[in-house]
């Protein structure tokens, strides 16, 4: 019935694989956390625990398994004892019942390490700053990068030989790497830019003058820490995909043509960014955990870090709420450039309409 | 190629508001919230968002939890210099065996205007008699019952001082000692208003614990909080705190505001203090004499640079042959190159290590018994470890090559190779693990670095699941060291067999169902809380540091500071050092460290 709308199909069909992904990977996110044989409460007891002894100790213990829905309760609330008197083990699944049943009601649950904070609270403050600072540097990064490769493989000669060793340069060294040494150089050689956070400590968040210029004087140099790879990396990906698409017969065809170039840079240029955009898809799905080293060397807010201690502090509840951010994030970018590769590519409408 | 030129516009323009902007924040310092002559930044103390700021909490964030003053108050706060209490929310304490006793400050008052009173202190306490998830659940081991006195005060005329009893708990743990550090380590809470909350929630301490009690909270400190995020914690000074007047001569703490910023790599705490845009810090800075020239200052202009206050060590697993044998403890520690540790691991922040668990300098000085040392110590010595590691009758088995292979024993069966854990990143303490590794393979003993996860090494602790393990026991500052030093790595009374958790003592020593069980060490862990003759203290001492130099049951590296205290002095100045010594070296937040907020002078009001 929908062959007569090949489009809408395809976009059902790939919606519906999302969906199977989704449930997939929320699945795997619950579970690999808990596969080792590490335990939540432990790290919370070496912080708590440290002047307390062996007894007191055992009972906060206790009370943090049962605070944290680890351990199995009976009705009155008290926790279920083995034989030999320790607390018995909520098992895995029925967490996992639990914790479907409460991410429905749209409730991420309590952070272990960061208790009594909420996983909602955390991540509604932290993820504009992470969103602020990858969202334009990957977008801008991406345009700025493809348009000069395409250049660069169209233009060939004297620009193309400069510019093309700069970018395999630049696109080979690592994020950190550049992060540092724009610190050393710019906030403590020159001293010109800020090195630390992502606002002047003297400030409180506000919608005034004062607070966004800080914010965008502290911007730059964790913009370009980026920015600079990434656009570098893109660029050497458009220009061999310009290259292979200059030397395909339609091409050779429209220049004998004598269609203008302006048009053909235009044919050359769409059909080369295909690939392309899958590429900005994935680096937009894995923005959310991708700052973590922004994060670090410049100490600039966001969720990164508080997903890497999530991981390394088994904080459950912390590590899910990102990871169900994550796989949303890239399901929904990917979804949109499959949606997007639809309606530029007439080759998938033309495979899902039949013949 | 005309959205070409737009996008170069566009990109040209984002550049030049930065460069605008970062020319109007240099200007426009006037525009900024917390004026920089004002504020005092100082940091280390808060890793990650700030959770809560409830004191019945567990942890929470600065400076409510650990030992800070800046909100709530101790009853007394400890002098890590002299080793004085000094007054504080009580004015004077007394001591008995039975008994310790304060007279509160009868100026105390909260931040809402009600009087700080005995019922408070009691409060404070017995809630944790009444829920055993408050923090003061643990004192009811060593206190018996709280109970207030009103006296009359001689100096002033008739007015009423109250007195509050601390009843020693003789049936369980008698130990005084444990009670002074209470003293410094609970902060009082005000009790109108968590009953009040607590009425409200129907009497659930639990969901009162989730409360974050971060608007407008009724401290007794100089300082409260304002706001704060992920990024910072301000605090604004009160200037109605009651202390400015009965404690400090009607002066007010210099900074109008406290912040401490939330830094997420260990560079960024290096940068900001030279930068000036961090004023105190306490975290590990290697090769800080580098830093010097930059402003950045610390107790002593020259090494060790901090003041020592306890002991990083090697634990060792007692349980596991061969480690269950001392001599081949001590051949361990005879391997271990001490100075290499200090120097090379530490950046030379510590005084060259003497033997045993009591340090030569500071208020424990005077239990230091030079001639034990010499006597039964053991330092850094590879032939002597050799001749031990031949005592203990295990046997180095060495390669072709000449390098070590494995060991024996004394029956000729292969040893499995012994790991040191210690967490993967901690980079101070993995340089001590090679080192130490370096010098017992150089002797013959088949050690080996066993980096891991730190949230695997929290676990092994407790448990006893390690053969070495590396660990820093006790290391605040308190009226109980160096005792509860000595408890933490030598106590059996809460013994636990290896896989259930013991939270002192982990290397499992002197076993109390074992035959060879010494009794001495478990009864002078008892004892020497309760001595109150100077003489027979400094002996009680000396006999158990004799049985740990000889026992050897974990393997002292390096002292440690208790916080590291590193300044920059260039926004404020007079800051306590050696040379101008009127507060100790705590990062001006922490116990008696807090009284240098009215001292300090900011460079702005100097010129």
């Amino acid at each position: 019935m929908l062959k007569r709308y090949p489009t809408l199909r395809y976009i059902l069909t790939r919606a519906g694989w999302y969906l199977v992904t989704f449930m997939v990977a929320v699945t795997i996110n619950f579970y690999l956390p808990r596969l080792g044989t590490s335990n939540p409460v432990d790290i919370i007891m070496a912080k708590v625990g440290a002047g307390l002894d062996t007894e007191a100790a055992k009972e906060k213990e206790e009370a943090y398994l049962k605070e944290f829905g680890l351990v199995e309760l009976d009705k009155s609330g008290e926790i279920i004892r083995n034989e030999s008197g320790k607390p018995v083990r909520t098992p895995t699944w029925k967490q996992f019942r639990n914790y479907v049943l409460m991410v429905m009601k749209g409730d991420l649950g309590t952070s272990f390490l960061n208790y009594p904070k909420k996983v909602g609270d955390m991540i509604k403050e932290a993820v504009p700053w992470t969103l602020a600072i990858q969202i334009p540097t990957i977008v801008l990064g991406w345009i700025i990068g493809n348009v000069l490769g395409a250049l660069a493989a169209y233009r060939r000669g004297v620009f193309d030989k400069i510019f093309m060793p700069f970018s395999l340069f630049i696109s080979a060294v690592p994020y950190f790497a550049v992060g540092m040494i724009l610190v050393y150089l710019f906030a403590i050689v020159w001293n010109i830019f800020p090195a630390v956070g992502g606002y002047a400590g003297g400030l409180i968040p506000t919608f005034s003058l004062s607070f966004f210029s800080s914010v965008i004087y502290h911007y730059v140099l964790p913009f370009f820490s980026v920015f600079l790879i990434l656009a570098g990396g893109q660029a050497i990906g458009m220009r061999s995909m310009c290259i292979y698409e200059l030397g395909t017969d339609y091409i050779k065809y429209a220049k004998w043509l004598g269609i203008k170039e302006n048009k053909i840079l235009f044919y050359m240029f769409r059909n080369a960014m295909l690939p392309q955009l899958t590429g900005l898809a994935l680096s937009l799905g894995l923005m959310v955990g991708g700052a973590l080293i922004t994060e670090m060397i410049f100490s600039y807010p966001g969720l990164g870090m508080a997903v890497l201690t999530a991981i390394q502090g088994n904080d459950y509840p912390l590590i899910q709420g990102c990871t169900l951010l994550i796989t949303v994030c890239v399901l929904v970018a990917n979804f949109t450039v499959d949606i997007m590769i639809g309606f530029l590519d007439p080759r998938v409408r033309a495979a899902y309409g039949g013949k | 190629m005309k959205r070409l030129n737009c996008l170069k516009l566009f990109f040209t323009g984002v550049l030049l508001c930065g460069l605008f902007s970062c020319q109007n924040s240099r200007k426009g310092s006037a525009e900024v919230d917390f004026p920089r002559e004002k504020t005092l930044y100082l940091a280390g103390f808060q890793w990650g968002d700030p959770n809560t700021f409830n004191p019945l909490s567990d942890w929470p964030a600065f400076p409510v939890g650990g030992n800070f003053n800046l909100m709530y108050e101790p009853l007394m706060v400890y002098n890590t210099l002299t080793g004085e209490m000094e007054p504080l929310l009580a004015s004077s304490y007394e001591k008995t065996d039975d008994v310790i006793s304060v007279m509160m400050d009868p100026r105390a008052k909260w931040s809402d205007g009600k009087m700080v009173t005995a019922s408070d202190v009691k409060f404070t306490y017995e809630i944790g008699k009444q829920y055993p998830s408050a923090p003061t659940s643990f004192v009811w081991d060593y206190v018996a019952t709280v109970t207030v006195d009103t006296v009359t005060d001689t100096t002033e005329e008739g007015r009423s001082i109250e007195k509050v009893n601390f009843i020693i708990n003789k049936e369980k743990r008698n130990n005084p000692l444990v009670v002074m550090d209470f003293l410094q380590a609970v902060r009082i809470v005000p009790k109108h208003y968590f009953t009040s909350l607590l009425d409200s929630l129907n009497g659930e301490f639990s969901e009162l614990q989730k409360l974050k009690i971060d608007k407008d909270p009724v401290v007794s400190g100089p300082y409260n909080l304002l706001t704060y995020s992920g990024e910072k914690i301000v605090l604004k000074r009160r200037n109605d705190y009651w202390g400015n007047a009965a404690l400090y001569g009607n002066r007010l703490p210099k900074p109008e505001y406290v912040i401490h910023p939330i830094y997420k790599s260990n560079d960024a705490f290096s940068i900001s203090l030279q930068q000036g845009n961090l004023d105190v810090s306490s975290t590990f800075i290697p090769r800080i004499w580098m830093k010097q020239k930059e402003g950045v200052s610390t107790w002593y202009k020259k090494e060790p640079y901090f003041v020592p206050a306890a002991i990083t060590m090697l634990v060792v697993n007692t349980t596991r042959y061969p480690l269950s044998d001392s001599k081949f403890r001590q051949a361990m520690a005879a391997a271990v190159s001490y100075k290499d540790i200090r120097e090379l691991a530490f950046s030379q922040y510590s005084p060259p290590l003497q033997p045993g668990l009591v340090m030569p300098f500071g208020v424990e000085e005077k239990y230091f018994a030079v001639d034990d040392v010499q006597k039964y110590g053991i330092t850094y010595d590879i032939e002597k470890a050799k001749k031990l590691l031949a005592e203990s009758g295990v046997k180095s088995v060495f390669g072709s090559d000449g390098k070590l292979s494995h060991m024996e024993n004394s029956k000729g069966e292969k040893l499995p190779t012994l790991f040191i854990k210690s967490p993967a990143g901690w980079s101070d303490w993995e340089a001590m693990v090679r080192i130490a590794v370096q010098g017992m393979r150089e002797a013959g003993i088949d050690v080996r670095e066993g980096f891991l996860d730190a949230s695997l090494y929290w676990q092994a602790m407790p448990n006893g699941d390690f053969d070495l393990l590396m660990h820093g026991p006790s290391v605040s500052v308190t009226p109980s060291q160096p005792w509860s030093r000595f408890e933490a790595v030598m106590s059996s009374r809460n013994w636990k067999a290896v896989g259930e958790k013991m939270n002192e003592n982990q290397g499992r020593y002197n076993n109390p169902d074992s035959k060879d069980y010494n009794a001495a060490v478990d009864s002078l862990l008892r004892l020497i809380p309760t001595i109150t003759d100077d003489d027979q203290r400094r002996e009680a001492y000396r006999a158990l540091n004799n049985i740990f130099m000889q026992d050897q049951p974990t393997i002292p590296l390096v002292y440690r500071p208790e916080q590291f205290y590193e300044f920059s002095t260039k926004k404020w100045t007079n800051f306590p050092t050696e040379e101008n010594p009127y507060a100790p070296p705590q990062c001006l937040c922490f116990g008696v460290g807090t009284k240098s907020l009215w001292e300090i002078k900011s460079t702005a009001e100097q010129e």
